[in-house]
């Protein structure tokens, strides 16, 4: 019979484990992060999922769990991921959590071979044997396996030492059914950001959360909101960052994780191959994480004094930067930046751009276009200060694709300039000085007018922030020149 | 008893369904003129199936498809395309079928409210004891999201009417198990284009295609060869046909089968709404991509392009950039060039790199305004949000006519010359200072008639290399 235990409640982070440049456990970081963490926190889960686990040997995880133990030190319970695909390995790393002093095991279904239900359930039966406190965990979109309730309602009421369940599906039937069933006999937990809210509102007793790395402060406000019953409080907290967690749920979880806390200042380095930068976790949702780090009600990413050089002027310009801005910004003959934005395929954004002093190449390229052929070719001047010209990458045919591009995909680029504006990375001060092409592509067939504002104003924004920064760097390219996938090498 | 009927052993081309542009009405003399294109080469025909974007039809324009195909094939089977998602509205289509004369009907799985095998078997019995007339089962998961389930099949062969099973689904493990199952009653015919050696091969007896329509005497030549033993003869065959077949199941169905026939002269006007011509489930890229698969294997004229590859003094060929040799010494511009490959596959790029404050930097803003038109700038990119650095611009020396064209050079010419800088900037022939302070400008010359993208991206990649390495190998000794 599985049981309710007290501390078995709030937000837990689910600890991503970094490693340095050669690869290895990087313990000093590691204990870094738990120090930062601990204040909004009420429990740790080491080597997790978004741990990295199923990328780390025996001997690395158990480390890590050593290491949080020693670093919560009593003061938060430490549930230790002790998952793996065989039985018997299963029970060797729960019976190694037990012994390193962790509170309980987090034990993902087995994977990969996609045993039958009645097979998970000896699986979990045989773990539960070691006489650990242990919570089921429920993972679909890793696994193959997607718990039944009625599995799941088995092993919770039938294991002795089950305190609980871990359900990251995103299921909200499956949770119903699990509230339906064992609400109040053993913890429920929620693993997926996007439908936190929706389960404390239901009734689960905390969260283990990916994003808890990054904003643990934001889904405390959420989660005690829900406690005191002001759910409309906890609504604006949800959908503030809704979009944050939207990236960190849906494309590769540790690397978006790592990203977000090396932008914040706390370098993470890289998530273990075969996860890659620029992979699940794309270029342009670094930079949608970025924003979203500033947005206000979130503050993680704070802005700070950069140096811009223009030759003849020098001035100072407070900006949302990351430790990769650099100091001093120079170089202004021409400046290039490359933003991509989408969904969906018809919509995408594309943007080419180019800053530079209204004196050089770019002002010099503005003005011979505009006197000569820009009238002729569709390509326009859509804002004075700074002076931009806007070029259609294809040739627009139809009025549709006129009117998309002219209105949409124009205001989107102009929106981008002004919030550029605002955040400082196009300070006033120069915006007699410089310049800016931006070369646009909508695709003939577009039709969602929406997206194509929506991904031409995220694409420029990258854009603009990716020449100034002076990014991808040489070492990114090196890095990921062989394998690197451009959508238009390959035929249908 | 099940009956097995003769005629099942052939190839049999799912009719497309011609309609006017602007009003979208069933177009007769297209119609007429599609089968009489046909006719020669095929055992029969089908219509209002699938590809005759049969859901989107009127039971009267079913009935006047079915009538013209009778009048038009002198004789060879007429398999009616009967399928719906109720039971009631099967029974009245099988009914008009069988008074119009058809040799046979096609029922496809009903779809949209999902019933269960139950529900699903009863459909088709209550069709098969309703009329009188031969019935070809119809699996096509894809748009019915469902199999008809082997076993359902099992029970549906024993009904006297039932004379086969039409297999859309390409999965040969579902077509092996019906053939194991129910191949002694009923024939299968194979609906996939991209299987049908392999299905041939496998057992079954004949196929209702979509191409059936485009090259009909490439899957005769298949089945025949098939029949002869002739195994090898058999996959040259299908293999040509491969990737309009792939393209014809998988990226644009029907619509892309009315864009190939309009490509043969045969206008088949617009399929109707809410499907487009293009630019819907059909992109651009990929119907300029049909065409110029229709010219290789020979359905679609090759209009000659009189074209050459850039020659004479490097230093001379940058003249479109407005960059003169005189510039080039004057600035210290490096140049290089490369040449690989063989015969369509052959990529030559002229290369310029030097300071964003010369005359280069002018060039290299300037491009980005096109001020050549149909020889488009883009940036160099590994991948999107990828660009490599130095900044680079790729650019056609050739117009680029139309989007087939421009993706060989937008995509494996853009990837050949970003890999060919990253690999420069690893070995150290690019040194890091360079990348902040310079620009390049790659012009890139292809055959306006290559297709192999995959040469293509290997000789780009090494005639980049080339001009990398001499442009910058140069700027060493001279500098």
């Amino acid at each position: 019979m599985g049981y309710k235990t007290d501390w078995f409640k709030g937000i837990f982070p689910a600890l991503v484990t970094p490693f340095d440049g050669r690869d290895r456990l990087d313990e000093a970081t590691y204990r870094r992060l738990i120090r930062r963490l601990l204040p909004d926190v009420d429990g740790v889960v080491p080597a997790g999922t978004t741990g990295e686990f199923s990328y780390m040997t025996a001997e690395e995880r158990m480390r890590v769990i050593e290491i949080a133990v020693e670093e919560a030190n009593g003061r938060v319970p430490v549930v230790a991921g002790t998952g793996a695909s065989s039985t018997q390995e299963t029970v060797r790393l729960t019976e190694m959590a037990k012994s390193a002093g962790a509170t309980a095991a987090l034990v993902v279904a087995p994977y990969y071979l996609k045993p039958t239900y009645n097979e998970v359930y000896d699986h979990f039966r045989a773990v539960d044997k070691v006489g650990f406190p242990i919570v089921l965990y429920n993972l679909p979109q890793c696994t193959g396996t997607h718990f039944r309730w009625w599995t799941a309602e088995g092993m919770l009421l039938d294991l002795e030492h089950v305190i609980g369940i871990k359900d990251t599906s995103g299921d909200l039937p499956f949770m119903a059914a699990l509230f339906e069933k064992v609400r109040g006999k053993v913890g429920i937990f929620v693993g997926h950001d996007e439908v936190a809210l929706a389960a404390f509102a239901s009734g689960a007793d905390g969260a283990i959360l990916a994003s808890a790395n990054l904003i643990p402060d934001v889904w405390q406000r959420i989660y005690r909101a829900v406690q005191s019953g002001d759910l409309e409080a906890a609504r604006q907290d949800q959908q503030r960052i809704q979009r944050l967690v939207r990236i960190v749920t849906q494309t590769a979880g540790p690397q978006a994780v790592k990203e977000g806390l090396t932008a914040m200042g706390l370098p993470m380095g890289n998530a273990r191959h075969p996860i890659m930068p620029g992979g699940g976790f794309k270029r342009e949702d670094y930079e949608e994480l970025r924003l979203q780090l500033e947005a206000s009600g979130i503050e993680k990413i704070v802005k700070r004094p950069v140096t811009y050089d223009l030759g003849g002027k020098r001035i100072v310009t407070e900006v949302f930067a990351t430790p990769q801005t650099p100091e001093v910004i120079g170089e202004w003959e021409i400046k290039v930046g490359e933003g991509f934005a989408g969904p969906p395929f018809h919509e995408l954004a594309h943007v080419d751009l180019l800053i530079g002093r209204a004196d050089g190449p770019v002002g010099r390229a503005i003005e011979r276009s505009t006197a000569n052929w820009g009238a002729e070719r569709g390509i326009k001047l859509i804002n004075e200060r700074p002076r931009l010209l806007l070029v259609p990458t294809v040739t627009l045919r139809s009025a549709k694709s006129k009117r998309l591009f002219y209105e949409e995909a124009a205001r989107g680029v102009n929106l981008a300039v002004q919030h550029s504006i605002e955040d400082g990375f196009l300070p006033d001060t120069v915006l007699d000085e410089i310049v800016l092409i931006a070369n646009v592509f909508v695709h003939p067939a577009a039709s969602i007018a929406t997206r194509i504002f929506g991904n031409n104003y995220k694409a420029t924004r990258h854009a603009i922030r990716k020449a100034i920064e002076g990014r991808p760097t040489v070492d990114e390219l090196i890095q990921e020149k062989a394998a690197a996938r451009h959508p238009f090498r390959y035929a249908p | 008893m099940p009956i097995k009927v003769p005629w099942t052993k052939g190839v049999y081309p799912a009719l497309v369904t011609p309609f006017l542009r602007e009003t979208e009405v069933l177009d007769e003399a297209a119609f007429r003129r599609l089968i009489r294109h046909c006719l020669p080469h095929v055992n029969g025909v089908v219509t209002s199936g699938t590809t005759g974007e049969c859901s989107y039809l009127t039971r009267g324009e079913q009935r006047r498809l079915l009538e013209i195909a009778l009048e038009e094939c002198n004789g060879k089977p007429v398999i009616a395309g009967c399928g719906a998602s109720g039971t009631a509205e099967a029974i009245a289509l099988a009914k008009d079928a069988k008074a119009a004369g058809a040799t046979a009907i096609l029922v496809v799985t009903p779809y949209f409210l999902h019933p269960s095998d139950k529900g699903v078997y009863q459909h088709f019995y209550d069709i098969a004891t309703s009329v009188d007339i031969p019935l070809v089962l119809y699996n096509i998961p894809q748009v019915v999201d469902r199999y008809l389930s082997r076993e359902v099949v099992e029970d549906l062969a024993d009904l006297p009417t039932v004379v086969g099973l039409k297999d859309s689904s390409g999965n040969l493990t579902y077509t092996m198990e019906l053939l194991e199952y129910v191949g002694d009653r009923i024939d299968i015919l194979v609906g996939h284009d991209e299987v049908v050696l392999p299905a041939l091969a496998g057992g079954v007896s004949g196929m209702i295609l979509a191409s059936a329509q485009v090259y009909p005497e490439v899957w005769q030549a298949v089945l025949q060869f098939v029949a002869e033993g002739n195994l090898a003869a058999a996959r040259k065959a299908q293999r040509e046909v491969q990737k309009l077949s792939r393209i014809f199941c998988r990226y644009g169905g029907g619509v892309a089968v009315k864009a190939a026939l309009a490509m043969m002269g045969l206008d088949m006007g617009v399929p109707r709404r809410p499907l487009k011509a293009v630019g819907g489930a059909l992109l651009h890229e990929t119907r300029a991509e049909i065409e110029l698969e229709l010219e290789r294997i020979g359905k679609v004229e090759t209009p000659e392009i009189e074209f050459s590859y850039p020659e004479g003094n490097l230093a001379e060929r940058f003249g479109a950039l407005e960059i003169t040799a005189a510039m080039i010494s004057e600035h210290r511009l490096k140049i290089g060039s490369g040449t690989a490959g063989e015969g369509l596959n052959r990529v030559q790029i002229d290369l310029i790199a030097g300071g964003k404050g010369t005359p280069l930097g002018d060039s290299y803003a300037l491009q980005l305004t096109y001020p050549q038109h149909g020889r488009e700038a883009l940036t160099t990119i590994l991948e999107p949000a990828l660009t490599v650095c130095p900044p680079t611009l790729t650019l056609p020396t050739l117009d680029q006519r139309n989007l087939r064209q421009a993706n060989m050079i937008y995509g494996p010419m853009q990837l050949a010359v970003a890999r060919a800088v990253a690999d420069a900037l690893e070995d150290g022939t690019i040194g890091r200072e360079a990348t902040q302070q310079e620009v390049m400008i790659a012009l890139v010359t292809v055959h306006p008639k290559v297709v192999d993208r995959h040469a293509l991206a290997l000789a780009g990649q090494e005639a980049a290399r080339g001009a990398v390495r001499q442009a910058f190998a140069h700027a060493r000794a001279s500098g």
